[in-house]
């Protein structure tokens, strides 16, 4: 079953879940960070190397709110694709959506009308986010304040960054209140369930501590950062 | 669903509801320019349960957590947040729960057994390393972590705890299980007695958690 397909609210290969959940489209141009954002917000990982989407990849994303468990699932499009267009399927019975830029790239700027023109073609009405993502590199090529298009189109904008987690939840929380309606919906902590017993045999044991060892010599990825509160 | 009883160019979002960075940040951005959009869900205020509630907190600190992935033989961010360690006030197991900041999902989720050690990670005093079966997705998987603090006292506070809580749930276990030898001895008493005492069923409470352990050891193996 190809993406084209209208799946009413149902999504290909994903379960059904006994919650509210949203399709929430995400695009804009290619290395703008789409899919580091949501892999950020999936493992807590940040992929630094470049892979280009091929088509469309869904997401399941859970929040746990003051108003229950949401889920957004998460089609995170091809940005490499915009010459072709992305196809109808991708963006139809979308509920929401962020359109992502990078404030390193002057031209992922500039596209972004293009992206909101073929989004609303297909979703009318829909609460949008606009990102401008990479905001922690030095070098911006687009300031805050030449970022205008939401103002004339009626987005909301936020500057984030992927890498440093600077304003991270603020579009998923943003879309949380605009589809709930509640402005006073926010995050809460999770159930930590209590974890099973587990009884570990000598065997195993020996293996973790080599694998320990063996990991203890790699270097963390991001040993110079020292930002905690991201 | 009535448009009127939504009016979301009245939200103001606090500033200072979280810490808030300065990372060349608009000063507008908490401004609402987004369109009116009717919701299209209707969602009630429910009750928010931590899952922390019955436990004592013994630390909490901030770090970052990794991940060790074996395939691409790399570490891979986990989280931001606060570790704590949390002790059950009836059974006195201790845990491990990291919270990721802001979204306060979890990223890790583990009891501290007596056979967790942490070891430092090579060339640097602010992390270390352990090796733990996790529980953050609801499902146990073996995890290879590394934890960085902010500052070389914090992780060895963190490194410290983590061997007393070892050391002492260790010595717990060892009494614990002669305990629950005695206890069943008690228990098959009072059965062929046909006696229901309160008290006796409430101790019962550590064979129980034995009987538990079997099949959990049961479906570690199975995997």
């Amino acid at each position: 079953m190809g993406p084209e397909t209208a799946f009413g609210d149902a999504l290909p290969n994903q379960q059904t879940v006994d919650y509210p959940s949203f399709k929430l489209v995400i695009v804009g141009d290619g290395g703008t960070g789409k899919t580091t954002f949501v892999k950020r917000h999936l493992t807590g990982e940040f992929e630094k190397k470049y892979e280009p989407t091929i088509g469309v990849e869904v997401h399941p994303l859970d929040f746990f709110t003051n108003c229950g468990k949401l889920r957004f699932y998460c089609w995170d499009t091809a940005g490499q694709e915009k010459f072709g267009g992305l196809r109808d399927g991708y963006y139809i019975h979308g509920q929401c959506a962020i359109i992502m830029f990078d404030v390193t790239a002057r031209l992922t700027y500039k596209n972004v009308p293009t992206w909101h023109r073929d989004l609303c073609r297909v979703c009318e009405n829909i609460p949008i986010v606009l990102c401008g993502n990479k905001v922690d590199v030095k070098n911006r090529q687009v300031k805050a304040k030449q970022v205008t298009f939401h103002r004339k189109k009626n987005l909301q904008y936020y500057e984030i960054s992927a890498k440093s987690n600077y304003n991270f939840e603020k579009p998923f929380l943003y879309l949380a209140r605009k589809l709930a309606g509640d402005a006073n919906l926010h995050f809460v902590e999770s159930p930590a369930l209590a974890p099973p017993e587990v009884q570990i045999d000598l065997v195993a044991q020996q293996q973790h501590e080599q694998e320990l060892m063996a990991a203890a010599a790699q270097p963390l990825p991001d040993d110079d950062d020292d930002a905690f509160d991201g | 669903m009535m448009a009127s009883s939504f009016e979301p160019t009245k939200e103001k979002i606090e500033k200072n509801e979280e810490d808030e960075e300065s990372s060349g940040a608009g000063a507008g951005e908490e401004e609402d320019t987004g369109a009116q959009i009717a919701p299209i869900v209707k969602l009630q205020e429910v009750a928010v349960t931590t899952g922390e509630e019955n436990e004592d907190c013994l630390l909490d600190l901030k770090a970052k957590l990794y991940r060790f992935d074996k395939d691409g033989n790399q570490w891979k961010e986990r989280g931001v947040g606060t570790v704590k360690l949390l002790k059950h006030k009836e059974t006195g197991k201790v845990r491990l729960v990291m919270r990721q900041n802001k979204t306060l999902k979890i990223c890790a989720n583990h009891l501290v057994l007596p056979t967790m050690t942490t070891q430092e990670h090579a060339g640097n005093e602010k992390s270390c390393v352990w090796h733990a079966a996790d529980f953050a997705d609801g499902e146990l998987k073996d995890e290879t972590f590394a934890i960085r603090f902010p500052s070389v006292e914090n992780c060895k506070a963190f490194r410290e705890k983590i061997e007393e809580i070892a050391e002492s749930q260790g010595k717990k276990e060892t009494e614990e299980g002669s305990a629950a030898a005695e206890l069943i001895e008690k228990l098959s008493v009072a059965s062929k007695d046909q006696e229901t005492k309160p008290e006796v069923e409430k101790e019962s409470t550590p064979a129980k958690v034995k009987e538990n352990d079997a099949e959990e050891e049961a479906a570690v193996k199975k995997e």
